[in-house]
């Protein structure tokens, strides 16, 4: 029943470093309308105006390609956990920096979220889930998919001690 | 009318136990069906929507001749339907669980094991209390809203299977309900007095809603009605004098309208202490047309909330609230134990639910001078910005700078006012200028503890810290808004090692008891 406290935020262990490229993928896939609808405008309406061809999609492009490079390593970076004894520590948020703890006794259940890309990487998302209001359900993504079973089963033996 | 029901009201008020006790009790547990009344009930409600798009069709197309035959067929129609969903409807009251099946053509079979249930809500329409039935709510803190909804049995089995479920938390049926301690009453004065203050354009809306029904049915034409030459016109009504006279109408219609309203919710308000140690509960009783009963299980309680208006805090009234697990999503999982009440007569019943009483205003610490530049800079500089047009160019900037320069000074005001105390047992926030918060957080019932900062709090080293609660309104969270952000992970380390004592300590000792009341501290509210 002890706890450590508050850590520093910088003891908080980095996710997987392939969950950047889990937040590439999903960027090429949130940029690709825009481009599409750049291009669909250059071959169409914008030929009737003075502005040259390929240069909308061309800028659309390069402020993509620019956001692709530099946002997902800050973004997974803002990323963090901490494992203690009795409960996990999650943080998270580029712009909105923020620290959650979630005491194992308090969790509802618990998810092991993996979609297609993150398949790929062999990556997880744990979600604990608690009875909570705006922190009701707490993400940790960029787990190797083993790791997160393996803190999920903990925490369920944790939960299950917790109520005998 | 009167030959059908069964002596309601006489019926109504002794709990009844034995003859209407589910048969769970002795061996195999019977499928049971709604009351039939429930057929009147849901006929009365299916007719009107059956007819709704078949009469705006008749009226349009063929007049109003053949509105009576639509009628006819929706009555015939509306008699059907709510024979089938009777007949369809099953519940069963096993020794642990209740079993509810449902659904004409996709059956559905939910079972709510009563250790999940956090609350029952018996509530009584005027029709159902006509026939001497009620609507139980079981709650069990699920998402889906209407989860266990009974609506309408028998008001004598509602209780007998209240009384059942408690039993099966290994907890005594009630004790006859007018035996019970009174934590809390209301007479009509005032609850008159309290109607006052709870001002309401609810009328507005409900005028709209009459206006687009009759549009429907193609008696009123709105667009006739609300045309830009017309708003022109009455635009042009609109002087100095028609205003003079016209606002107080408004304010006046706004007050009655509240009034009704407040008289109709919670006439014969009642907070007793229902349930012996163990076990504890606030049952609560209102309503004038609607009655409504719930018991609102003392363990289950999570946060304690104290709020007061402007005018209420004044003359020295205020509202008490308790966030309980059962999310009643209407709501919010809030429920008021004291709509309108002296804080010598709130502290008792916070004292009495266990939670601990608020130390005073000088012992609340506020938050850093430097957060004013969250609170009330921006709106000083959009009004410095609109006072620099007002005289350069654009003289009407000048209203949007004054209402800037009030804007800051508000958000000032309330920098003051925010802010939050600990004792041993929870943590106290307190917000709000003109509508003042008071929240009484227990240690243990912390879900989650959270500490954010945006872009401009990272700039100024401030933090906000949040403790998760269960049934917390969305809207309202008992967040503490730019501390010092050393401050707010040191507090939020140590609010997560007081989580723990607590907890490890309630699993040893049980709760606590509840403390004696001290004489009424100088209140942070005030």
């Amino acid at each position: 029943m002890q706890s450590v406290g508050w850590p520093e935020e910088t003891t908080l262990l980095p996710v997987h470093p392939d969950q950047v490229w889990v937040l590439r993928i999903r960027g090429v896939i949130t940029a690709a309308p825009f481009v599409a609808l750049a291009l669909a405008l250059d071959f169409g309406p914008l030929r009737e105006t003075p502005v040259p061809a390929g240069v909308v999609p061309g800028a659309v492009l390069l402020i993509a390609l620019i956001l692709l490079v530099l946002l997902p390593p800050r973004r997974y970076r803002a990323w963090g956990y901490r494992e203690e004894e009795d409960e996990l520590h999650v943080g998270s948020g580029l712009l909105f920096r923020s620290r959650t703890v979630v005491p194992f006794g308090r969790v509802q259940h618990i998810d092991v979220a993996h979609g297609p890309i993150e398949r790929r990487f062999g990556l997880a998302t744990l979600i604990l889930h608690t009875a909570g209001t705006r922190g009701a359900a707490v993400p940790l993504p960029g787990l190797r998919h083993d790791d997160a079973e393996r803190m999920r089963d903990r925490i369920r033996a944790k939960i299950r001690q917790d109520l005998v | 009318m009167t030959e059908q029901p069964p002596a309601p009201e006489a019926a109504a008020d002794p709990p009844v136990v034995g003859a209407a006790t589910p048969p769970a009790t002795r061996g195999v547990p019977m499928p049971r069906r709604l009351h039939p009344a429930t057929l009147i009930v849901r006929w009365l409600r299916i007719v009107p929507q059956l007819l709704g798009g078949g009469a705006a069709y008749a009226a349009i197309v063929d007049g109003w001749g053949r509105i009576l035959v639509f009628a006819a067929i929706a009555a015939l129609v509306g008699v059907g339907i709510a024979f089938v969903v009777w007949l369809r409807f099953r519940y069963t009251v096993a020794s642990d669980e209740i079993v509810i099946e449902s659904g004409v053509f996709q059956r559905q079979r939910r079972v709510i094991p009563f250790s999940r249930v956090q609350d029952i809500a018996i509530e009584r329409r005027l029709l159902a209390r006509l026939f001497g039935t009620a609507k139980v709510k079981i709650e069990t803190g699920g998402s889906a809203a209407d989860e266990g909804d009974l609506d309408m049995i028998a008001l004598a089995d509602a209780h007998a299977l209240r009384d059942h479920i408690r039993r099966g938390h290994g907890e005594a049926p009630a004790a006859r309900m007018d035996e019970e301690p009174v934590l809390f009453a209301m007479s009509f004065a005032r609850l008159f007095h309290s109607g006052l203050f709870n001002f309401s354009l609810l009328f507005l809306a409900v005028i709209m809603a009459v206006l687009q029904n009759l549009e429907q049915v193609g008696m009123v034409s709105m667009e006739d009605w609300f045309n830009p030459e017309r708003a022109g016109a009455v635009a042009g009504y609109l002087t100095l004098r028609t205003t003079l006279i016209l606002a107080p109408l408004l304010i006046l219609l706004g007050i009655v309208s509240g009034l009704i309203r407040t008289i109709a919710r919670d006439f014969g308000f009642r907070l007793t202490r229902t349930g012996d140690s163990g076990s504890r509960g606030l049952r609560r009783r209102r309503g004038l047309f609607t009655l409504s009963e719930v018991v609102i299980p003392i363990r289950r309680t999570q946060v304690a909330l104290i709020e007061s208006g402007p005018v209420t805090r004044a003359l020295g009234w205020f509202k008490l609230s308790f966030q309980t697990l059962g999310a009643d999503t209407k709501e919010g999982g809030v429920q008021v134990a004291a709509p309108f009440a002296r804080m010598e007569e709130v502290l008792p019943i916070l004292a009495e639910a266990g939670f601990p009483i608020p130390p005073p205003r000088a012992e609340f610490v506020r938050i850093p001078r430097r957060a004013l530049v969250r609170w009330a800079a921006p709106w000083l500089l959009i009004g410095a910005a609109a006072t620099a047009a007002t005289f350069l160019f654009e003289p009407g900037a000048g209203l949007v700078a004054a209402a800037m320069l009030l804007a800051a000074v508000y958000g000032a005001m309330r920098w003051r006012k925010h802010g939050y105390a600990l004792n041993e047992r929870a943590l106290f926030v307190t917000d709000g200028l003109l509508k003042r918060r008071l929240w009484v957080i227990p240690f243990d019932k912390a879900q989650t503890i959270s500490v954010s900062r945006g872009p401009l709090q990272r700039r100024l080293r401030l933090a906000t810290l949040l403790v998760d609660t269960a049934g917390a309104s969305m809207m309202r969270l008992p967040e503490i808004v730019d501390l010092d952000r050393a401050e707010a992970d040191d507090l939020a380390g140590r609010l997560l090692g007081l989580f723990y004592r607590t907890r490890s300590a309630a699993r040893m000792a049980g709760p606590p008891p509840p403390p004696l009341p001290p004489p009424t501290p100088d209140l942070a509210l005030s």
